[in-house]
């Protein structure tokens, strides 16, 4: 019996002792079963097992104080009806935040934080970490630890511009849908029903086949993204403008000039095959956020106080803006929450296949897939990406799951 | 009973439109390349001979509704064409992976639906305790990770250092059942951990939907023993929704699977449609999409269909 | 009536909590109650007063989401709050059963009614599966069910919701257990079927002289059903005595002011002679899409300053008049003419003038009132959007017409809906209509989502708006104490027709349409012989569904007689 051993199993014992002491029940249940699992453990995994839960319990205790300070420090700094809101917030939650406000600051700076280039060469392929390393080099010999940063960018970036975008068309659809019903509201829920009928990973891998070879060039993308965006546009002219045929050929004028400058806008930002996937990922997640944005804004619909704006011959574009929108604001912010993970797995899926972000590009899937031959040597460092994707998506449903909590007011 | 037929063979027919218009995005999707496939194909250094001979090959000489008539028509005799990069034919190359992927996929769904429905039953009785806050942490952490994070974890722990299981689901003619599970037993575990962990929660909050029924409430009022409640009064009504819950995740295995499959070098349809788009190689794209699809839209209808037959309303109309 | 005999319940200081925002809240403050056998107890008070979670407490029931956190319960001998959950148990459905307010939802929708009925006895070992059914066909007999020998075999989807409530009840007696309690068993009733569950539930309850405890918010249900009334308010008890006593002599002023019925009565108006209406509705038929007709050759007019009551059941057609009226819904036959003029069917192609001239105030003010908006633009944005009022004009605008509602202008004018009242929440809706300066207003229910006090100071408030600005009202609702003080005229409906219309005085006083006729008769009055006397004039048969459905249409009563 090791020093560790016997301190293991005193602390766990005497803890429970205290919680059923001070008729801390679950914390007693949650400890004491924890005790006798490591009786199991202890015998058929050894000291190691043993010294695996400690470590895991001293890391769940770490976050959850890290969780804890971050949650007090936004409290402190937030306004006072913020504040209340975030009162109520679980650990996880809090802990989803701290995540998710980390990365934001790995992303937002990395250029400076990073200590090499994203794709400068600096050693030997597979080197091991050092000091100037701290995770070692890749397949080509590039900083594993600059390029974790620079992913945090290029990785999130995308899949937070493909979410906004998939939002805007969705959202926006769904909204018409809602207010106009009759043909309309019909034609759009059945496209989204065939749309939603392929899978999405196969949907894409679908579109990439055909939109990833030579056709992801700047020509293309940009009538792309024009296209995107007109059709966005003629949902908006539809709303705003309704039967006036002057408003009609303004907001047109409006949106041809909005278009353009949208789509050269993206290509500044992102290279041809990066805005091809950002389209390929909106089109396919926008029937969900549609049919979301149709069930959500539909129950308000019913309300009489949206009759009662009816009937006053409220417009559409008012009805919308004032009386739909800020009451089903809450459980949409959460479905973006949503949306935004599953966009981040399917680009993250995408790129692991060698199908989505492209070398040079540092990108976490695509980093996994490269080094993944490393596991076979028992490495640790392909699961290090891919442990940061799962992060994030964890950190981010963390926050939705107490925001739909809130917003459904269910105490289940 | 008429209704009832009614219902399913209109939802029969809603799936089979639904599946007919997929098709047809499949196929056209393909048309939206500029040049035309052979273009594609061959690159821009190709010789106006080769492309010419490609094209007589491939009927692009025909006009794009009559080659969509032909592929439809050889679809649904299982004839997909030829591959454009190996020449061989489409269906024998899949037919195999495609099963073995079904395999897979019943190899998990074997394990996660049991599993899952008897924990999430569970955890629902027990709402609101320590253990149902554990649950909803650890089962939203599994679902929040990509399937290669979970299939690599396997692999380091189970495969590399300890040697329990193959890292590597390779599979030869002639091996028992028992060596195929075995060395297929990673792969599905990894989809099993995803699989399970969606079911669970999709059941949990069925059964407390379910428990909150005012139906309920007047069984437990009546005096009637827990076990008895749960299996008379709720268990009936929550066929409709349990099925529903694993067919969705059926659904959600077919996608689950090819990366699953590329992780473990599993020789799969999902492995052979990711190295068709990789290669272009659109006939074995569109097959394997249209397999995708079928199978998808296929087990939705078998969940709508399963509720309907187990609405008791549906099945005693006035 | 009373009977004096032995303790059956006995509950004394009983505290519950509920669980909500994280922390557990008091429910029910120390309530007493005894009970002896045979009693029947009625429980009232508003909706959050407690009554329903007593209830469940006196079957050692606690729901999900609160806990009995002291106090003692004690049936028949027997303490319920230390007791085992098995013993509890024990005693559900066998010696003590319940009665849910809707029997549709409570109803197990997979199992046939008798086979639910037969549970209970067959779980306790009373009797054998037969045995249980042929008492189950017995007790439908009793409790007036039509066809006993077949409708227990039926799935409650298959049956109407009156005759699920009486089916519920007599499950509730499958023991024959000593204590019933009823939790607003009729609510979801219409008035003519309520009738016969009231009769069937007091009959059954006195031939095997079962305790009941009978909880309600209707006093005069209760005074027809129970020996002795409890009124709770905020989960405290206000006061406790006989019914008779407590109707003729309540001691509290809470009590008073719940048993004051409508003091409040204004004088009829008569037409204008020779004036033009100022809404017409002209042989209406109405249908929504595809369904079958709603509204056949509906006819009705309302002149200038003037209120119509439209009464009916639900179903009746009062509603869609409302929507046919303001254009929601354009009418397939038909039409509806303002000053003569033909207002076009739907409210799309109405000018923004038309669109003023007829508001709405609706039943629920919750959802009458989008919550996201503060109180200055619910009420401002009618006056910006018909009479273009900016600034400090429209500021003017909202205070003048807080006033007008008698709310302080600065107090709440920054609020949101979710802050007032319900009767606070109602002005603002009746604050709402004014501003767009309407000469015509439907009031769709709007006193019935309020408590008694609170809905006659908004039926006043009405009255006065009417006398200043010379409105019409189209007020439709179901409650004939609400006609009496506020109509000028009439309106009968059933089943999408007009059965009966004229002015108030003469529809009042017999002789009616036997329609009309049904449902004066039906409305429970605060008398407790009500009831008995009701059944002894027109016979058990000759109330509720069995006789509406005897109403011929073509009486010559029917439709139009009054114009």
């Amino acid at each position: 019996m090791s020093v560790f051993v016997i301190l293991y199993y005193t602390l766990l014992l005497g803890a429970s002792c205290l919680a059923a002491w001070f008729n801390k029940r679950s914390a007693f249940l949650l400890i004491f079963s924890l005790t006798l699992v490591s009786f199991v453990l202890g015998i058929v995994g050894g000291v190691a097992a043993l010294r695996f839960v400690a470590i895991s319990a001293g890391l769940l205790a770490l976050a959850a104080m890290v969780a804890y300070a971050f949650r007090e420090f936004l409290i402190a700094i937030a306004s006072h009806n913020m504040a209340k809101e975030l009162r109520t917030a679980p650990l996880t939650a809090a802990f989803g935040m701290f995540v998710i406000f980390t990365y934001a600051i790995a992303g937002i700076f990395a250029p400076w934080i990073a200590p090499f280039g994203e794709a400068q060469v600096i050693s030997s392929a597979f080197a091991p970490a050092d000091e100037t390393m701290l995770l070692g080099a890749d397949q080509l010999g590039r900083d594993m630890f600059s390029r974790m940063i620079y992913g945090a960018r290029n990785t999130v970036a995308l899949a937070l511009a493909g979410t906004v975008l998939a939002f805007v068309l969705g959202a926006m659809a769904g909204l018409l849908a809602a207010t106009t019903g009759g043909i309309f509201d019909q034609f759009l829920g059945r496209m989204s029903d065939v749309i939603m009928s392929i899978p999405s990973l196969i949907f894409a891998l679908l579109m990439l086949s055909i939109f990833g070879g030579e056709l992801a060039n700047d020509t293309t993308s940009f009538w792309l993204l024009s296209g995107f965006a007109v059709l966005v546009g003629l949902l908006f002219v539809t709303a705003v403008a309704e039967g006036n045929v002057l408003s009609w050929v303004i907001g047109l004028a409006i949106m041809a000039g909005a278009a353009i400058a949208f789509a050269g806008g993206f290509l500044v930002i992102f290279n041809p095959s990066e805005i091809i996937l950002i389209l390929v990922v909106a089109v396919i997640y926008s029937p969900r956020v549609f049919r979301l944005t149709r069930a959500v804004a539909g129950n308000v619909v019913v309300m009489d106080y949206i009759e009662a704006a009816k009937l006053r011959g409220e417009r559409r574009w008012y009805l919308i803006r004032r009386e739909i929108l800020p009451n089903s604001a809450a459980p949409l912010v959460a479905e973006f929450g949503l949306e935004f993970c599953f966009v981040f797995l399917l680009i993250a899926g995408l790129s692991f296949l060698g199908l989505g972000i492209q070398p040079p590009t540092a990108d976490w899937g695509s980093m996994v897939r490269e080094n993944a031959t490393l596991i076979s040597f028992g490495e640790l460092t392909p699961l290090i990406p891919a442990a940061a994707i799962a992060l994030l998506t964890v950190a981010v449903n963390f926050v939705v799951d107490w925001m739909l909590y809130r917003s459904s007011g269910l105490k289940v | 009973m008429g209704d009832i037929l009614g219902l399913v063979a209109k939802r029969l027919g809603l799936g089979l439109v639904i599946l007919l218009i997929i098709s047809v995005i499949i196929f056209f999707m393909v048309e939206l390349l500029p040049g035309d496939i052979a273009q594609a194909v061959l690159g821009q250094g190709a010789t106006p001979e080769n492309l010419a001979a490609l094209r007589r090959e491939m009927g692009l000489d025909q006009p794009a509704i009559v080659r969509y008539l032909t592929w439809l028509k050889g679809a649904v005799m299982l004839d997909f064409g030829n591959s454009i990069v190996t020449g061989a034919s489409v269906s024998q190359t899949i037919g195999t992976r495609f099963a073995n992927t079904l395999f897979l996929a019943a190899y998990a769904a074997a394990i996660a639906v049991p599993v899952s429905i008897i924990l999430g039953v569970l955890v629902a009785l027990a709402r609101n305790s320590i253990f149902d806050r554990v649950a909803n942490v650890v089962t939203l952490t599994s679902i929040s990770s990509p399937e290669f994070f979970l299939g690599y974890i396997l692999i380091l722990y189970l495969a590399v250092k300890t040697g329990m299981f193959p890292a590597i689901a390779s599979l030869r003619e002639g091996m028992d059942f028992g060596e195929l599970l075995y060395r297929t037993f990673l792969p599905a575990l990894t989809l099993v951990l995803v699989v399970t962990a969606h079911m669970m929660r999709m059941t949990r909050a069925t059964i407390i939907n379910l428990l909150a029924s005012p139906y309920i409430e007047m069984a437990r009022l009546k005096g009637t023993p827990p076990w008895k409640v749960i299996v008379k009064h709720a268990l009936p009504n929550a066929w409709a929704p349990i099925i529903n819950v694993v067919a969705l995740n059926l659904a959600y295995l077919i996608t689950g699977v090819v990366l699953v499959e590329v992780v473990f070098v599993y020789p799969g349809i999902g492995q052979a449609l990711v190295d068709a788009v990789s290669k272009r190689d659109f006939p074995v794209v569109q097959a394997a999409c249209l397999i995708f699809a079928a199978t998808f839209i296929l087990l939705n209808l078998a969940a709508d269909v399963g509720a309907i037959l187990t609405n008791p309303r549906l099945r005693h109309p006035k | 009536m009373t009977k004096k005999k032995d303790v059956l319940l006995k509950i004394r200081d009983l505290r519950i909590e509920g669980y909500s925002d994280e922390t557990w809240v008091p429910i029910i403050k120390g309530v007493d109650l005894t009970l002896h056998r045979g009693e029947v107890m009625g429980l009232i008070g508003e909706s959050g007063a407690g009554k329903s979670t007593i209830g469940a407490a006196a079957m050692g029931y606690a729901r999900d989401g609160t806990r009995i956190s002291s106090g003692s319960i004690e049936f028949d001998g027997m303490e319920l709050t230390t007791a085992s959950e098995a013993d509890r148990r024990a005693l559900r459905g066998s010696r003590i059963a319940y009665v849910a307010q809707s029997a549709a939802a409570s109803f197990n929708p997979a199992h046939k009614i008798i086979d639910q009925h037969t549970e209970a006895p067959l779980q306790y070992r009373l009797k054998k599966r037969l045995e249980a059914q042929e008492d189950a066909v017995e007790l439908y007999r009793r409790l007036r069910l039509p066809n006993p020998e077949e409708i227990g075999f039926r799935y409650p989807h298959q049956v109407s919701g009156g005759q699920l409530q009486r089916a519920m009840t007599a499950m509730a007696m499958s023991c024959r257990p000593d204590l019933i309690i009823f939790d607003e068993p009729t609510t979801a009733l219409d008035v003519t079927t309520q009738i016969e569950v009231l009769a069937a539930i007091r009959d059954i309850v006195d031939q095997f002289n079962t305790a009941a405890i009978y909880i309600t918010h209707d006093l005069a249900v209760v005074a027809q059903m129970a020996d002795t009334i409890k009124v709770l308010l905020k989960g405290e008890e206000v006061e406790e005595a006989p019914t008779k006593e407590m109707l003729d002599n309540p001691q509290e002023d809470y009590t008073k002011s719940l048993w004051a019925v409508r003091s409040f009565q204004r004088p009829q108006k008569a037409r204008p002679e020779g004036a033009v209406p100022l809404i017409s509705v002209r042989h209406v038929d109405a249908a929504y899409t595809r369904g079958e007709k709603i509204l056949d050759d509906v006819s009705f007019d309302i002149h200038e300053g003037m209120t119509v009551a439209v009464v009916g059941e639900s179903g009746s057609g009062k509603s869609t008049t409302a929507r046919v009226i303001t254009g929601l819904l354009p009418p397939m036959k038909g039409e509806v003419r303002f000053k003569g003029e033909p207002f076009p069917p739907s409210y799309k192609d109405r000018t923004k003038d038309q669109l003023r001239q007829c508001q709405m105030i609706y039943q629920m003010a919750d959802t009458a009132l989008n919550p996201k908006l503060r109180i200055s633009e619910l009420i401002g944005r009618p006056a910006q959007f018909y009479g273009g009022l900016k600034g400090v004009a429209l500021k003017n605008r909202v205070d003048a017409l807080l006033d007008m509602i008698e709310l302080e202008p600065s107090q709440y004018y920054n609020r949101y809906p979710t802050e007032l009242s319900g009767g606070q929440k109602q002005r603002i809706g009746i604050a709402r209509a004014l501003a767009a300066e309407p000469s015509f207003i439907i009031c769709d229910e709007v006193t019935s989502a309020l408590d008694q006090l609170v809905a006659e100071g908004i039926l006043r408030l009405l009255d006065r708006l009417q006398k200043d600005l010379n409105l019409a009202y189209m007020f439709i609702t179901h409650d004939l104490a609400t006609v009496r003080s506020i109509a000028d005229e009439v309106v009968v409906m059933q089943h999408g027709r007009v059965v009966e219309q004229g002015p108030k005085n003469e529809m009042f006083t017999p002789p009616h349409h036997p329609y009309t006729d049904l449902l004066l008769s039906s409305v429970p009055e605060m008398d407790p012989n009500w009831l008995t006397t009701l059944l002894e004039e027109r016979g058990v048969d000759n109330v509720g569904d069995a006789a509406s459905a005897r109403i011929a249409h073509d009486d010559p009563k029917v439709t139009g007689a009054g114009v």
